[in-house]
């Protein structure tokens, strides 16, 4: 098995030389690759990345997002995806082609405060990030709360095809939908959620560690014994 | 001009929110007359001649005390002044933007002042070197640093901490009739603490102490400012929605009996600060 | 000219010709930021901020294919010695200027074209080199957000007290003394991105004093190094 590097950096420390066919937030100066970021500098054949410890949200096509509706014009929704861009979703996109703003009325879909799960229709660098609400498991939010996590941590909050969320939802009977732009929302009891919300900040605390699992699985299990009494 | 959309509350929320209300709490745990964890923290700038670092849960202020001198109004000759700014600081919300204060940053400073001038904390006489010709100017200036809510008690608690322990020059008159600096320090003449609490009425419930959130939502505001178990010196009313009778002698009691409570906690930073 | 130098070769607060004075760093300080650090160079107390990216406002003063910083250099009215007017002085707008212009070529603009990055500082206590421990503080602030960088910026004066070369002059030094020579740097990238003179050297004084405040700055950079750490490497330094 090739071993992997790992190693801690900053902006403007070297991480590696030579070519790489794979790199992300590395910058190059001749043969030599420096990291662009706060994060864990990541070595494996021809690939090289460091993992970001911060950041906001940076839209990718294809991202299932929550979103909270902010304001609307007659055409679109403006939606607030937690990144420095707003999302918009058009009212065509939900009404059909022959969407008429004096008949269809936004604000009977979606309202202002409303949450939704969307996912990123499109997105480039000329133009904000265009959302769409067709799909299984898409759209408005009904119940549940809603928790802010750093985007950095979203792949260890679902963990190696959604274990991490699947070990979470059966200790604490709660569903979670979790977006790539670090909210989640979370639907059950009010136990289901408080006890969630510890594993949410215990992931928060600890993403760097190799046991994290263990720490997890620890920490719901103890919890939901105590709730026993 | 920087968006206030992030201000959006979900609707889920609020519904969250109206729900913990009906049954005497609120989303963060607290119960509906309860104040979040307060930090006081006198003499953070040790070189303003008096300072007091606020922490109302999130909402972080920060407060400064320059005394100067200067010449007295033509009005008042015998007194001196005492002039209170504020300002909320870019860092401390997204929407937050330099430039002049608006109108409800006015209103903090107003409120802040109001609460001090009235509660006579400071004698303006006493601030008075030579009539018509030389007081003392007192500069309070609050800097709101994080936002959560609640500018106008944090601000308050701050500057009346500041004033609290504040520190000035001690001056003397010389043979011809100039004032000199002694080179003493003496503190501000401070007689009392007043302190204001403030309370949202959200679903015709009252709530003390509102974060961010809760004042996003709430119909009206009212701050109660009181310097002593049963005297009560400024008050102010905010937004646009009304308060009942019935609620506004509901206002009276917990402003009074939380008061108390916060005129101790601000009592014993002050003391231990001026031990040192 | 006053004594700022005993006869031992030891200045006002006791310290040595070329030693900082004490300096403390924390990042991540500023709940609503997006970034944010505080830094203490002596009695200066700073706090840096940075919102964004995003929108550009006015729309006019977008770029298509890069980012604006906009950076603000500020001083609460009890931070100086005599109380300051709120409203922004010709220092503070020059002082703005060169700390954007020092952040500048360290950050990778081209990630966030059409967007503003907002970098505040806020100086709540001043005294002597606030620019360049503002600079420091805005650099972590930056970092804290997540921006891609190039490098850090690292910030450190030195100047001239009674004739001789000395590093990270305080309030009465500078105001006292003979010259003051602010700088920043991009540590690994080996490069000046902020230097400003005020006073006299000589030709050998200057060379003392710029390689002085150079060694000063990558003193500096380790600290930012050691205060990222603390927030985000917890003790698992790999």
């Amino acid at each position: 098995m090739s071993e992997i590097k790992r190693k801690y950096v900053i902006p403007g420390e070297l991480v590696g030389k030579g070519s790489y066919n794979r790199t992300s937030n590395v910058y190059q100066i001749e043969d030599k690759l420096y990291s662009t970021r706060v994060g864990m500098a990541e070595v494996l054949n021809d690939s090289l990345r460091v993992i970001p410890l911060t950041g906001s949200y940076i839209p990718r096509v294809d991202d299932l997002v929550i979103g909270k509706v902010v304001d609307h014009s007659a055409f679109a929704w403006e939606i607030d995806i937690n990144s420095c861009f707003s999302g918009f979703l058009l009212a065509q996109s939900v009404f059909g082609r022959d969407y008429s703003p004096a008949r269809d009325s936004l604000t009977k879909k979606f309202a202002i405060g409303d949450l939704v799960t969307t996912k990123i229709l499109a997105f480039d660098r000329t133009r904000d990030p265009l959302l769409s609400v067709s799909g299984p498991g898409l759209g408005r939010i009904n119940q549940g709360e809603v928790v802010s996590i750093s985007p950095t941590k979203v792949p260890r909050v679902i963990g190696k095809k959604g274990a991490m969320i699947k070990t979470i939802e059966n200790y604490s009977k709660c569903r979670l939908t979790v977006g790539q732009n670090g909210l989640v929302v979370i639907s059950g009891s009010s136990e289901g959620i408080v006890l969630t919300k510890s594993a949410l900040d215990l992931i928060d605390l600890e993403a760097h560690s190799a046991d994290l699992t263990q720490k997890v699985q620890y920490l719901l299990s103890e919890s939901s014994n105590g709730e026993k009494e | 001009m920087a968006s206030k959309k992030s201000l959006v509350v979900e609707y889920l929320k609020f519904e969250q929110m109206l729900e913990e209300i009906s049954k005497g709490k609120r989303i963060d745990g607290r119960k509906l007359l309860e104040t979040r964890s307060i930090s006081i923290e006198p003499g953070v700038i040790e070189k303003a001649n008096g300072s007091a670092k606020v922490k109302l849960g999130k909402t972080e202020v920060i407060a400064g005390i320059k005394i100067q001198t200067g010449s007295p109004f033509d009005d008042t000759p015998n007194k001196g002044l005492l002039i209170v700014t504020s300002e909320i600081l870019p860092i401390a919300a997204p929407w937050a933007e330099p430039g002049p204060p608006n109108e409800e940053v006015i209103e903090i400073a107003r409120i802040v002042d109001r609460g001090v001038r009235e509660s006579k904390i400071i004698e303006l006489t006493d601030l008075c070197l030579i009539e018509g010709k030389k007081v003392l100017a007192v500069f309070v200036d609050i800097s709101v640093l994080n936002v959560d809510g609640n500018l106008f008690d944090a601000a308050s608690y701050a500057a009346v901490t500041a004033l609290l322990t504040a520190k000035m020059p001690k001056y003397k008159i010389t043979k011809e009739g100039e004032i000199e600096d002694t080179g003493k320090q003496i503190p501000l003449a401070v007689n009392l603490i007043p302190v204001s609490t403030t309370m949202a009425l959200i679903n015709d419930t009252i709530i003390v102490d509102p974060t961010l959130d809760e004042e996003t939502v709430m119909e009206a505001r009212f701050t109660l400012t009181t310097i002593g178990k049963d005297t009560i010196c400024a008050g102010q009313k905010g937004f646009p929605g009304g308060f009942s009778p019935a609620h506004i002698e509901l206002a009276l009691d917990i402003a009074l009996k939380n008061g108390e409570k916060i005129r101790q906690k601000i009592k014993k930073s002050a003391e231990l600060e001026k031990k040192k | 000219m006053s004594e700022l130098l005993s006869s031992k070769g030891r200045r006002l607060d006791g310290r040595k010709l070329d030693e900082l004075r004490p300096i403390k760093m924390e990042v991540g300080v500023i709940d609503n930021a997006t970034g944010s650090s505080y830094i203490e160079f002596g009695r200066n107390k700073i706090i840096a901020a940075v919102y964004g990216p995003k929108d550009v406002h006015p729309k006019h003063m977008t770029k298509t294919e890069s980012a604006i910083i906009k950076c603000r250099y500020h001083m609460t009215p009890f931070s100086t010695g005599t109380r300051k007017n709120p409203a922004p002085s010709r220092r503070e707008t020059e002082i703005s200027k060169i700390i954007r212009e020092a952040l500048e070529p360290a950050i990778v603009l081209t990630d966030y074209p059409r967007t503003a990055i907002h970098v505040y500082i806020e100086v709540l206590q001043s005294d002597g080199g606030s620019r360049c421990a503002g600079v420091t503080a805005a650099s972590l602030a930056l970092a804290d957000a997540g921006i891609n960088m190039r490098d850090l910026t690292a910030g450190c004066a030195a100047g001239k007290i009674n004739g001789k070369v000395a590093l990270d002059l305080d309030e009465v030094e500078d105001m006292e003394g003979d010259a003051d020579l602010p700088m920043a740097i991009l540590p690994n990238l080996e490069k000046v991105t902020l230097l400003q003179l005020d006073g006299n050297f000589s030709r050998k004084e200057f060379i003392a004093a710029f390689k002085l405040a150079k060694e000063g700055c990558m003193k500096v950079y380790e600290m930012q190094r050691n205060a990222l750490k603390d927030k985000y490497f917890g003790n698992k330094e790999a």
